[in-house]
């Protein structure tokens, strides 16, 4: 009889499994890549060293590195703070849109203000907008129990429906040759650089990170949080209200989702465009998975992986096509999905005795 | 408006149905066995781009068609290894599908944009009825694949509702462990059931690049993965009412590109919206409703099996 292969619970996870998990995904998307390259008769190495220069090479480039982490880290916050509760956003996507809808309503009618009060106001309404559009399937899941995988999903696709209607309707900009362009933002409401091409947006994910992961980790709203996502039952008898639970932390989510487009529109666009999100929210569903969902992994998985996306651009000035970078980030993804598995799970064989428990030193 | 052009309207309608009913079977299939595949959009991707490849070098769309759906059950199967076999999340590795999909698409098909089709799915004369006015080119005059979509939702719904195989494979998806305690495969049946809703995406793909289009670019398939996993919902997961729903949504991307011609001032672009919305209104009408009935979905549906953990 052959020997089928099992999962088989880990007492405990392997130390390190994480990093590990997604130095494993990235061990495989190498490989894989270098297969690519070869077929399509580039230099692995040279491909590679260009890619590592780009993203990580020097200050100018970790600039670029860290201002695309920026949107990556705070959409991942958004999944992460909702995920901490079991519940699923994947409507960052859109939810990214709403936020810059109201941060580009705001410059319209402010575009005389003080730069510091426009930006404040901006931000303020993305964190608006974004929660705004997470509060439908908030109720729907708090109070008639609808899953909010597919509400979040569908109003992802309406969220960015309504920035084209935007864009080609009220909001065109009369001076855009009847191109269907949203108009130029002030110039003062531009985040201020920090160094070479950095802007502050950094300083801000990294502030929303900290407060968020303290919020979760040592609060008793936080505490309270962790005990429904890991027990309805338990989080019911100790007397926490689910309902109202599920409403704040998925507004809340929307609202980070949202603060994500409100900075990534000061800091990086120069107006409201349709492509604004440029897939920040499903990006961030898988940077907060292979966080393990935690608020304080975000950061970290954030900026690897923006590296990963600067470093996949810059090869297309080598003639390296896009679609490959784009596999690429793929097989990081299911690499470390894999290893995370394995690093929960060890493989036996059918028949063969469960080993002894590890060893666990604390 | 004319005669011509409202025919020509729900000619549309009809084959963007076939083209979204496709799909949407392959989502329904697999949600069915319990697994969610948010990797529609990159199935579809995949479809389209090997069967305009196969049709360009072997000059024969039923090859080019089943080499499509061949590659969409392979990536499917991906899927399937993470989130069957391995127990990963399925919301997680749904998104990276699409995203290797979208991918591999982009770089398989680099050197065939804009090159004429070498196969066509042409459409087919069925003699005496195509000439019919009205049911005629609405109904007698498709292309080939949109009577293989309509067979294919015969044939889901025959096998779910009076086969052994059928019941075995919703019932994985009701209860995965009182399946494996009554001797099924949980594996075998999630497995398969991703596998061939990975081929009718894959199908459904290839409509585009063999019939619709037909042409291979990046961004082809324009989301309409999406609206299939939708159609699931709003047909309430039963392959007839998902039939009809495609009608509809594939009515609203038919009308979509015909406002102007019809003279209607409306935007295209809030109508497109109309699928996502229709869903969402009725979600809420399912959950307001399964107070006093059981909810339409497939008690099991996103949760991992593993023997040892029931």
């Amino acid at each position: 009889m052959t020997r089928r292969p099992r999962l088989d619970l880990r007492d405990q996870p392997l130390v390190g499994g994480q990093p590990l998990a997604f130095g494993i995904g990235l061990a495989i998307a190498l490989f894989v890549g270098t297969l690519l390259l070869l077929g399509a008769g580039h230099d692995p190495l040279k491909v590679y060293s260009r890619m590592f220069e780009a993203s990580l090479g020097d200050p100018d480039a970790w600039a670029v590195t860290l201002n695309r982490a920026v949107p990556l880290g705070l959409a991942g916050l958004a999944v992460a703070v909702a995920g901490s509760m079991g519940l699923w956003n994947i409507g960052a996507e859109g939810q990214i849109m709403a936020g810059a809808i109201g941060a580009s309503w705001v410059a319209r009618i402010g575009g005389e203000w003080p730069g510091l009060i426009l930006i404040t106001v901006m931000l303020i309404a993305a964190l608006g907008g974004g929660g705004l559009l997470a509060l439908g399937p908030a109720v729907a899941k708090a109070k008639l129990g609808v899953n909010e995988i597919i509400t979040t999903l569908m109003l992802n696709e309406v969220a960015i429906r309504l920035v084209q209607w935007l864009i080609h309707g009220p909001w065109k900009d009369p001076d855009a040759y009847n191109f269907p362009l949203a108009p130029m933002l002030p110039e003062q409401a531009h985040l201020p650089t920090l160094f070479s091409r950095a802007h502050c947006g950094i300083l801000i994910a990294a502030g929303v990170i900290v407060i968020s992961s303290v919020a979760v980790k040592y609060t008793a709203w936080g505490y309270e949080l962790r005990i429904a996502g890991s027990s309805e039952a338990t989080a019911r008898y100790s007397g926490i209200s689910l309902p109202q639970k599920i409403l704040t932390v998925l507004v809340l989510s929307g609202g980070i989702a949202g603060l994500a487009g409100g900075v990534e529109l000061t800091g990086t666009a120069d107006r409201l465009t349709e492509t604004l999100s440029n897939g920040f929210g499903f990006a961030g569903i898988i940077v907060a998975a292979l966080a393990l969902m935690r608020p304080s992994g975000v950061a970290v998985v954030a900026v690897l992986f923006g590296a990963v996306q600067i470093g996949g651009q810059s090869i297309q000035t080598l003639g390296v096509s896009s679609s490959v970078s784009t596999i690429l980030q793929a097989f990081v993804l299911f690499g470390a999905i894999g290893a995370g598995v394995l690093s929960r799970y060890r493989i036996l064989f059918e028949g063969e005795a469960q080993p002894a428990p590890e060893a666990v030193d604390k | 408006m004319s005669e011509a052009s409202l025919i020509g309207l729900f000619v549309a309608t009809v084959s963007f149905g076939a083209l979204l009913y496709l799909a949407a079977l392959g989502e329904l299939l697999a949600e069915k066995a319990g697994i969610l595949n948010l990797g529609v959009e990159g199935m579809m991707a995949i479809g389209a781009v090997t069967a305009f490849i196969a049709g360009v070098e072997l000059k024969n769309p039923w090859a080019a068609l089943a080499i499509a759906m061949a590659s969409g059950a392979a990536l499917a199967s991906v899927h399937g290894f993470f989130t069957v076999a391995l127990g990963a999340e399925q919301v997680v590795s749904g998104l990276s599908l699409t995203i290797l999909g979208l991918g591999l698409a982009a770089y398989l098909g680099k050197d065939y944009v804009g090159q004429p089709p070498g196969a066509e799915l042409v459409p087919v004369q069925w003699s005496g009825l195509s000439d019919l006015p009205w049911v005629g080119p609405i109904i007698f005059k498709q292309a080939p694949i949109v009577y293989f979509a309509l067979l294919m939702g015969i044939a889901v719904s025959l096998v779910l509702a009076n086969t052994r195989l059928g019941l075995a494979l919703r019932a994985a998806g009701e209860s995965a462990s009182s399946t494996d305690s009554a001797g099924h495969s949980v594996l075998g049946l999630r497995l398969g059931a991703v596998a061939a809703g990975g081929a009718l995406a894959g199908a459904s793909g290839a409509y585009l690049t063999l019939s619709i289009t037909p042409q291979w670019a990046e961004g082809l398939t324009a989301g309409r993965g999406w609206i299939a996993v939708a159609l699931v919902i709003f047909g309430a997961w039963r392959p007839g009412r998902v039939g009809w729903g495609a009608l509809l949504f594939g009515g609203t991307l038919a009308l979509k590109t015909r406002l102007q011609t019809f003279g209607v001032d409306f935007s295209p672009i809030i109508l497109s919206m109309l699928p996502y919305i229709l869903t969402l209104l009725i979600l809420l009408v399912i959950s307001v409703r399964s107070r006093k009935r059981p909810s339409p979905a497939p008690a099991g549906l996103g949760f991992a099996y593993r023997r040892e953990e029931r």
